[in-house]
């Protein structure tokens, strides 16, 4: 009960301070995403149902969870260190982990949000639809959080400010978001290359999400790439546990 | 400083070093709290005060040394755990979410705690009770403080931590806090402070540890300190045709700086005074002028350091 309480509150928090009464914050995770997915969809496309939404829509919501885990965790993470507010939780009882799963949570139920804000407008305007089993949806959605929160972890755990959080964070973001599949089709490029970006944890979550979520296919074909992820997770949260640091 | 009072002490900390690099910070500190006591740590900016403090929080790992804390010992895990309830800490600079409102930072640390949250006795406790909704960007330096006086006592804490509580505060704040650290001694509680104001060590600490690079260079209660360090007290005078006679001589050392005489008494300065004045007054001297002073911690400290507290930041 007292360990629940500490992380409602926590996460309550979370949403309030970080989102709710952070005007920046609501404008590049609700309205940005949507914009790029019509300006993109029309600068694609020579038509309103030519399947440029639909590659869009799910490589948004793609980028949308790296930039989560790398900024929305990673770069929040190194602020709050440099900031002394990690010295000052840190001496009281609240274990580390309602701190992490707190920051976690409020930010997949903001990815949530953006995933449906960006599937309706899709919808509307777009007229895509989701054709995959919800729950395998989900679950490649969940995956994919987790690696990016893992590996945006370890951003935290090494930079030491938030600035050489920010510069590693965009290095990595802004490229991935175009090397992965989010925006543009990397099967435009070379074939040696496109087989190379597919080695990168980004395609081989965003590739898996689109055809779960758009294109209908079961998840069972894609045990190899959930298994990556899930290692991939796996290692970021390792090399992140032995790397942060409160102080 | 022998083993055998590890028992009865709320703190101790014994040979404590703390090297950065080449640097020791903390270079062989030692010295017990016992409970119920307020315990200065009196220094310059640097001077390995809050690293010290931060050892005994679980914040800075020793490089050799032990610390002990209610008896426990804060770089084992198992034992800091423990210990976290039990203490209340206010960090210099500590910063708290620039968009968190007073109400809901002090509703999220009694979650921390597990205890029912207290915000609205706890801010007017230091004179916030009319800023609970009031977000932490918009309030001063000194309000923070405030705050995080507030955070540290919220759980009702055996021992309180307070590193530099009262730089930037004005003077309402510092006398809230003056108020709260006295009202806390007096409930029992153990307090460990670190303050560069001599008045502030002056005013609250039972025993003042004065620190310098790393050492402690003097520890005893403010009015031994000012007792042995602090020098004689003095009386100077000047008025036109005064010499001191025999009588006055044997008050002390006389000095002559031009039309202005000091004399440096170990006696009561007051009883001086009023001879001097009483002479000066038969020798139908006309005084120009008059002072006392009686030796304070700030005396005490620049004999002891060599150093003034001064105007730093």
């Amino acid at each position: 009960m007292r360990l629940l309480r500490m992380f409602l509150v926590q996460a309550r928090m979370n949403f309030v301070w970080y989102f709710r009464r952070d005007g920046e914050m609501i404008f590049w995770t609700l309205a940005m995403p949507v914009f790029f997915l019509v300006l993109f969809s029309f600068a694609f496309s020579s038509g309103p149902n030519s399947g440029s939404s639909k590659f869009l829509v799910p490589g948004i919501i793609g980028a949308q969870v790296l930039s989560s885990g790398f900024w929305g965790v990673g770069v929040m993470l190194a602020t709050f260190r440099e900031k002394h507010l990690l010295r000052r939780v840190y001496v009281t009882p609240m274990p580390p982990w309602i701190f992490f799963a707190s920051l976690i949570v409020y930010r997949m139920l903001l990815l949530a949000a953006q995933a449906v804000i960006l599937v309706s407008v899709g919808a509307l305007l777009f007229h895509v639809r989701l054709a995959g089993n919800p729950l395998e949806i989900l679950a490649v959605l969940l995956l994919g959080t987790a690696t990016f929160v893992s590996l945006g972890t370890i951003i935290g755990a090494l930079a030491r400010t938030t600035e050489s959080a920010n510069n590693v964070a965009s290095i990595l973001t802004v490229p991935l978001a175009f090397l992965s599949d989010a925006y543009i089709p990397i099967d435009r490029f070379p074939h040696a290359v496109s087989s190379a970006l597919r080695l990168l944890p980004s395609t081989q979550f965003i590739d898996t999400f689109r055809d779960v979520s758009v294109y209908g296919a079961p998840l069972t074909g894609y045990g190899v790439w959930l298994a990556a992820l899930a290692l991939w997770t796996v290692a970021g949260a390792a090399i992140s546990a032995r790397t942060f640091r409160w102080v | 400083m022998g083993k055998s009072h590890a028992v009865d002490q709320a703190i101790v900390v014994e040979n404590l070093v703390r090297r950065y690099g080449t640097l020791a910070a903390v270079d062989g500190i030692s010295f017990g709290v016992p409970p119920g006591t307020i315990f200065g740590l009196l220094g310059r900016n640097g001077a390995g005060k809050t690293t010290t403090l931060e050892c005994c929080i679980g914040l800075g790992r020793p490089t050799s040394g032990t610390v002990r804390v209610l008896g426990l010992d804060p770089t084992r895990p198992r034992d800091l755990a423990a210990l976290r309830p039990r203490i209340g800490v206010q960090l210099q600079a500590t910063s708290l979410p620039e968009k968190a409102a007073v109400r809901e930072v002090l509703e999220l640390y009694a979650a921390y705690y597990g205890i029912p949250s207290r915000a609205e006795e706890m801010a007017a406790r230091v004179g916030l009770d009319d800023k609970l909704d009031r977000q932490i960007a918009q309030m001063s330096g000194g309000e923070q403080q405030r705050l995080a006086l507030a955070l540290a006592l919220q759980h009702d804490p055996d021992v309180l931590f307070l590193d530099e509580p009262t730089a930037g505060m004005d003077a309402f704040g510092r006398r809230i806090l003056w108020a709260e650290v006295e009202r806390l001694r007096d409930a029992g509680k153990t307090i460990v402070l670190t303050t560069h104001y001599i008045e502030e060590a002056e005013r609250l600490s039972d025993r003042v540890c004065i620190v310098q690079r790393g050492k402690i260079v003097a520890e005893a209660s403010p009015a031994e300190l000012v007792a042995r360090h602090g020098g004689d007290a003095t009386v100077t005078i000047a008025a036109d045709g005064f010499a001191p006679d025999d009588a006055l001589r044997r008050l002390g050392t006389w000095t002559q700086t031009g039309v202005q005489w000091t004399l440096a008494t170990h006696g009561e300065p007051g009883l001086a005074l009023a001879a001097v004045v009483t002479a000066a007054n038969a020798m139908r001297a006309g005084i120009t002028s008059l002072d006392m002073h009686h030796p304070t911690l700030e005396d005490a400290f620049v004999a002891i350091t060599g150093e003034t507290l001064g105007e730093q930041e």
